[in-house]
């Protein structure tokens, strides 16, 4: 049992959400985002391989292309190639490097494998500790089935490529012909075990098998495939692992299951040992061999599992598919700046990264106000669809998010995935236009409001006094330099825009009241509306009631 | 609405159903599959033998990324354990992995019910009585009461 270090485990019970849950961060820092972020998985299945047909190929799957033999004690490098680690090149003192001070890590060699050209430090390369196992699985059925065999041997003829230039070749040295007991499948991973079997060599089978040797062939790879399936199950997710990667220290995780383990942790979950992989992982290769394996072996249940992944992201079968972030208001048009910190968010943006780049933002309902059909939930109903447009990752795993709001949307239903809210939503647009005209032509030929009624006043004008009211009032606080018109917020919010429909939202976002007040804005339906409630604004700072 | 469970919490599940732990088990709720009653039986040898507790674990949105959360709701006296039943235990925080699962706890909390660590208590009264070189008997017979009085089947 591990040490004991004291804990408070059943604090005081937390809602489920903050209102603090990301954090708006002040306009100036936001400028200039690089987006580095979202790296996809290279997956190019292939047709399932057979036992007996595809016997040669299935066993290039297992061959390193250094020593030509079975892996041994395999490590896989960075670049996510595999290799025995008895064939791992030489070791050199790297030069000019003082940092980190790691003795490990001042040793490099030369990566041998073509595409890569690199120098990995010697420290990065361990065993890789799932391929290892599943060697020693493959060779405990292959010695299984060897022992099964009768006596007629598998007849295997090494193939000439032409380029070798066949009539140099003295008639004395025939192709190499083998003779190996066993199916195919065994015959041919023998004969690589015992070093015979070049990477690249092909063969031609020349016996003839029997039903019943075929069989064998096939009951092996099903052997095979049984006895190895536990070392392929990822041990944070617990199923198969999908788009493999490869830990410094030889321990295999979905990419995906080690980028959340990330967000918590920078160490190993299966060893402890501290994880030197940038949070975003865009730089670390799959591991090349297990995903041919897998992808050999199995494409239906990679696809199959694929797919399953994605329907959890989406919060299972439904519609709940749309990310909810609840955290503070935005609008249309507008940019919003997001720092992310909290594991389950990052986890969230990420998610959204790599697929359409969008997620719907809500303010933080802290009073509980009933919403709608939703009751009273975290949340208010309408919120904001964001589009990122940069992202970065800072050194701690905390992300910069730069997005702008792209429409409004009202929450239908709504779910918990991996601790982030997700929901279905229904996009909120104006009336049509002619409905539009229909209201102000109904609204101005009112009979003239009461005096002093000011709300009726703005019932009655027309919507381009309504516009011009605010775009004149604009003017005159820049005259007196208001504050929260500062170049700085007009280089992030630009011009107030000449469209009555968006200048309402120009206008709540740069405008410091408070976000309740300016949440008014999210159920509008028509342009007037929206303009109405930014004239009221306006006479009641007039007025000076604020 | 709640989003399907996520596979691991399934299979995790049906291995404790399929392959018991001797000495523990750990059944979830009908209605809510993250909830689970939790047994646990003092190991032999020590002042909690012939004692079963009962605890509740609770697997939250985000495990395995974070640990189960779990409590005694028997009554125990015990180091690391306080009145209200919640443990200190290493894995349960800052060493938690999402490599361990709900089998692998529960196999700590009953090891360290076999070896109280009054070092870094959770529960100062206990592991004042229990450090004191000439108290410790009666600690440990305290210890005994309770599991006979609070934790019989
Ligand atoms: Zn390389
Ligand atoms: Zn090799
Ligand atoms: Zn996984
Ligand atoms: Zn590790």
């Amino acid at each position: 049992m591990g040490r004991i270090v004291s804990m408070n485990l059943f604090e005081a019970a937390q809602p489920p959400f903050t209102a603090n849950e990301g954090q708006l961060i002040s306009e100036k820092t936001a400028s200039g985002l690089m987006n580095d972020d979202g790296r996809p998985a290279e997956n190019n299945p292939s047709p399932t391989l057979g036992a007996h047909e595809d016997a040669r190929d299935l066993v290039r799957l297992v061959q390193c292309t250094r020593c030509s033999r079975p892996f041994r004690m395999p490590v896989t490098l960075p670049c996510g190639n595999s290799l025995c680690r008895q064939c791992l090149p030489d070791v050199y003192e790297r030069e000019h490097i003082t940092y980190p001070d790691i003795p490990g890590r001042l040793q490099a060699f030369q990566c041998p494998f073509e595409g890569c050209d690199r120098e990995h430090p010697a420290s990065d390369c361990s065993v890789d500790v799932t391929l290892t196992k599943l060697m020693e699985s493959i060779t405990e059925v292959v010695a299984k089935y060897a022992a099964l065999v009768g006596d007629r041997p598998t007849m295997m003829e090494e193939v000439v490529r032409w380029d070798e230039g066949v009539s140099l070749l003295p008639a004395a040295e025939k192709p190499a012909l083998h003779e190996i007991p066993g199916g195919r499948l065994g015959a041919t991973f023998v004969l690589a075990a015992q070093g015979k079997l070049g990477y690249n060599v092909e063969l031609n089978y020349l016996s003839d098998l029997s039903e019943s040797e075929r069989a064998l062939d096939a009951n092996m790879l099903a052997e095979l495939f049984e006895s190895t399936q536990r070392e392929v199950d990822c041990q944070v997710c617990y199923n198969l692992m999908l788009d493999p990667v490869t830990t410094y220290c030889g321990h295999t995780l979905c990419r995906k299951c080690l980028a959340r383990v990330l967000d918590h942790t920078h160490h190993c979950p299966v060893c402890r040992r501290g994880l030197a992989i940038p949070p975003s992982l865009q730089t670390q290769s799959s591991n090349k061999t297990l995903v041919n394996l897998l992808n050999g072996l199995c494409p239906e249940i990679v696809a199959a599992r694929a797919e399953a992944v994605a329907l959890e992201e989406r919060g299972g079968e439904g519609d709940l598919d749309v990310p909810l972030f609840v955290c503070a208001l935005g609008f249309p048009n507008q940019p919003t700046f997001l720092r992310i910190f909290e594991p389950r968010y990052r986890l969230m943006i990420r998610r959204a990264l790599e697929a359409n780049g969008e997620f719907g933002m809500l303010m933080y309902n802290r009073y509980l106000e009933p919403q709608g059909d939703l009751g009273p939930v975290h949340f208010y109903h309408y919120g904001i669809k964001l589009r990122i447009l940069h992202s970065q990752v800072l050194a701690d795993g905390t992300s910069l998010i730069e997005s702008t709001g792209v429409y409004r949307f009202r929450v239908k239903a709504h779910g918990t995935v991996d601790g982030y809210a997700v929901g279905s939503i229904e996009r909120l647009d104006d009336v049509p236009l002619a409905e539009e005209q229909r209201i102000e032509a109904e609204d101005t030929s009112l009979p003239p409001a009461e005096q002093g009624d000011v709300a009726g006043a703005i019932n009655r004008m027309s919507t381009r006094s309504l516009l011009a009211l605010g775009q004149n009032f604009i003017l005159r606080m820049q005259d007196r330099s208001a504050n929260w018109l500062q170049q700085r917020v007009l280089d992030i919010h630009g011009q107030p825009p000449a469209d009555a429909a968006l200048f309402p939202y120009w206008f709540a976002s740069v405008l410091p009241i408070s976000d309740e007040e300016k949440y008014k804005l999210m159920g509008t339906t028509t342009v007037r509306e929206r303009l109405k409630i930014t004239a009221s604004w306006i006479r009641r700072i007039e007025s000076q009631r604020w | 609405m709640t989003a399907p469970l996520p596979k691991r919490i399934i299979k995790e599940t049906e291995r404790l159903q399929s392959e018991p732990v001797p000495g523990i088990s750990a059944s979830p709720h009908d209605d809510n599959a993250r909830y689970f009653d939790v047994m646990v039986e003092g190991p032999g040898g020590s002042c909690y033998e012939g004692g079963v507790f009962s605890l509740e674990l609770f697997l939250p949105d985000d495990y395995p990324m974070c640990p189960p959360r779990i409590r005694f709701l028997t009554r125990i006296y015990h180091p690391n354990i306080d009145r209200l039943g919640r443990i200190c235990l290493d894995v349960l925080k800052n060493n938690w992995s999402p490599a361990l699962q709900i089998r692998t706890i529960l196999l700590s909390i009953q090891a360290l019910l076999g070896a109280p660590n009054p070092d870094d208590p959770l529960n100062e009264a206990v592991a004042k009585q229990w450090k004191a070189r000439e108290n410790q008997p009666e600690a440990i017979k305290t210890a005994r009461e309770w599991t006979r009085l609070y934790a019989n089947k």
